[in-house]
């Protein structure tokens, strides 16, 4: 079943613009990792609009590999500088910037380098039998069920974003009423486009992420002390025997790779869930428990087999459901629309190459990280040299450019300009980000089946509890959200009674 | 309430901006074209309308919730009026690099500009800021150009180098 759409999809990444953008992918999610503020999903948005010019295997072998290198490139500042690249790698300097001050750096940057490799390998294996199975399941989903998990989507991603789940869920409505601006599919009607041709088909999803993220994060940026300060970083080298070290905790490795897929597979869960899991999982069960914290290898294992693993992990329900985890995975998914490919059971039917390829392109990203990971560390170290007074003013030509490639607009630059107002805005005031984009992505999804279930349905709404699929994700929403309720309610209640007895 | 609205007003008067626009569009426009009621197929007007609603209810829901959010501003604890200065420069900076580079074009704008962040980040040493200018802009303009056949705006001088 699985064979033949994986040779067709491995026929079309094994080409030399396949091989090379994949290549090119993993040196540059590498770099983007290891740069503190940026990681994985901004070199996604970076690259997003350059990437949809390519054929769809090489393109979307371009954003996985950004996607696989970025979520270990962080452990490499983790690891030499007590700053995580990415909030992925915040479990891995617990262990390995103590291994650095031992004089190990070569050794800790090379587990990392290489738990990560397997870590997403293993990923991989759970993603190539999983996401069949689960899109076959799906192949018998209408119009109600789809309505339902778009909803259960975005009431993931609000209830684990920081803040508040009502912040969460105001960011998603905006995402939401975003999607809706420019000509409506069913009526042809222009909604929100205010006389503009310019918005007869909405923002552009580049501007508005590359705006929210990128932008805003310059601006906060520019806020730091020390933008002319280079780290005082040493140049080291980790050798292919870390691959030998990593062996030796070949458990621990298949136990946190394992926590890594299912809080993938888990929409809102995420990388930093998992690595943080996958620690603490792997300290209790240790027989060193005690040197976890001061410098112990399998504390450099788990988190960073488990936040690559993750990867995979994301890439089920995104591929077999079209329903992104989190909003790098919403930006593979906005990639694969933007390609023409409707990600779900459709694809899964209907272009069985894609996903081979999607498959292949991940796994050879992996194989990849693992060689210029460890050859091209001293590398890294130099980029970590950068001053931030140099990279700002690059990051934001990336920004420009990258937007303007999509549809060589001008109007899109100045979206994306506004975006990156709102995005400070809203990171001012700590409401979400992510969730927007999530709104965006899955908000044509929610809305076009809304009206198709109405369509069909002699009930109205109660189309949704009449099937059973639809009404089990609807009820167990109402419960998720009234637990958290009720959960902040004691918490608030019991801060109320200690005020009053101190009292 | 009234303390948390003090204290949020402009993201507050963001979302009710928004809220009241979406009614603003559903009243004039929507009605206009015919597409503000009707059935699942031609009423265009039902699902923002909701979205709207339940944005506003739960914005009512977070100023009426006692206590702050526990995320952690992305404000740095220590800044100062300097830093609110410089963020809200970079971004005058980005807007005029962004009018100017369909005007003048990309090989004028983009050295500028690269040069004027770096000087608001407090950096002199002139010969870094010149490398680093001219050495990204035209590496990013030969990526793009070259490799991946974008034609980046030449603006009233027609500026595009032949590589």
């Amino acid at each position: 079943m699985l064979g033949e759409p994986f040779l067709l999809g491995f026929e079309q990444f094994m080409t030399p613009l396949g091989l090379g953008l994949t290549f090119a992918g993993i040196l540059f999610g590498l770099i983007i990792g290891v740069l503190p503020g940026l990681g994985p999903l901004m070199g996604i948005i970076l690259l997003l609009p350059v990437a949809t010019s390519f054929p769809p295997v090489p393109a979307l072998g371009l954003l996985i590999a950004v996607f696989v290198g970025g979520s270990c490139g962080g452990s490499i500042s983790a690891i030499l500088l007590r700053i995580p690249g990415t909030p992925l790698a915040a479990a891995t300097l617990l262990d390995g910037y103590p291994m650095a001050q031992k004089g190990r750096a070569g050794d800790a940057i090379g587990l990392a380098i290489a738990a990560s490799s397997v870590g997403g390998l293993l990923g991989g294996v759970v993603l190539v039998i999983l996401s069949p199975i689960l899109a076959e399941f799906a192949a018998n989903f209408a119009p109600p069920e789809f309505t339902a998990l778009a909803v259960t989507g975005l009431l993931a991603i609000a209830l684990v974003s920081e803040g508040s789940l009502l912040k969460g869920l105001i960011s998603g409505s905006f995402g939401l009423l975003l999607a809706t601006i420019g000509t409506d599919g069913f009526s042809t009607g222009y909604r929100f486009t205010f006389g503009s041709a310019n918005m007869l088909d909405g923002f552009h999803i580049v501007a508005i992420v590359v705006g929210l993220f990128a932008v805003s994060e310059m601006a906060f940026q520019i806020m730091g002390k020390n933008l002319l300060k280079s780290p005082h970083v040493e140049v080291v080298l980790p050798g292919f025997g870390s691959i030998l070290k990593l062996l030796r905790h070949w458990k621990n490795l298949i136990s946190s790779s394992a926590i890594g897929a299912f809080f993938g597979a888990l929409p809102g869960a995420g990388g930093v869930i998992s690595s943080f899991a996958a620690y603490a999982t792997a300290r209790s069960f240790s027989f060193d428990r005690d040197e976890f914290g001061k410098g112990a290898e399998g504390g450099v294992v788990a988190p960073e087999s488990a936040n690559n693993a993750t990867v995979g992990g994301t890439l089920i329900p995104t591929l077999a459901l079209g329903i992104p985890g989190d909003a790098a995975s919403a930006m593979l998914l906005g990639a694969i629309l933007i390609l023409g490919y409707i990600p779900g059971p459709i694809l899964f039917e209907q272009q069985p190459e894609i996903v081979g390829g999607i498959f292949s392109v991940y796994l050879a990203s992996n194989i990849f990280l693992l060689v210029i990971g460890i050859v091209a560390t001293p590398l890294f170290v130099y980029v970590l040299r950068t001053p931030k007074s140099a990279l700002i003013p690059i990051v934001l030509i990336l920004c420009c450019l990258g937007t303007y490639s999509a549809q060589a607009s001008v109007f899109d630059l100045f979206a994306m300009f506004g975006f990156g107002l709102i995005g400070i805005l809203f990171r001012v005031f700590r409401y979400p980000l992510s969730p927007i984009v999530i709104g965006v992505i899955l908000g044509p999804l929610l809305e076009n089946n809304l009206r198709r279930s109405l369509l069909i349905s002699q009930d109205g709404y109660w189309i949704f509890l009449e099937r059973p699929v639809s009404a089990i994700l609807i009820i167990a929403n109402v419960l998720i959200v009234a637990a958290y309720v009720w959960s902040n309610y004691r918490k608030t209640s019991h801060c109320w009674i200690e005020e009053v007895d101190s009292d | 309430m009234l303390g948390k609205f003090r204290t949020s007003w402009p993201i507050v008067t963001f979302f009710v901006v928004v809220i009241a626009v979406v009614f603003q569009q559903i009243l004039t426009s929507f009605v206009e074209q015919g597409i503000a009621s009707g059935g699942p197929y031609d009423n265009a007007a039902s699902y923002p309308r909701t979205v709207a609603i339940f944005m506003a209810v739960c914005l009512v829901a977070q100023l009426l919730m006692p206590g702050a959010s526990n995320a952690p501003s992305d404000l740095p604890k220590d800044a100062d009026k300097g830093d609110f200065i410089r963020a809200g420069t970079l971004l005058a900076i980005f807007l005029i690099y962004l009018i100017c580079l369909k005007v003048l074009g990309y090989h004028i704008s983009t050295p500028v500009m690269i040069i004027s962040v770096m000087v608001l980040c407090g950096e002199r040493h002139r010969f870094f800021m010149f490398a680093v200018s001219v050495c990204s802009s035209l590496v990013v303009s030969f990526v793009f150009e070259k490799l991946l056949n974008v034609v980046l705006p030449g603006g009233i001088f027609s500026i595009h180098i032949p590589w």
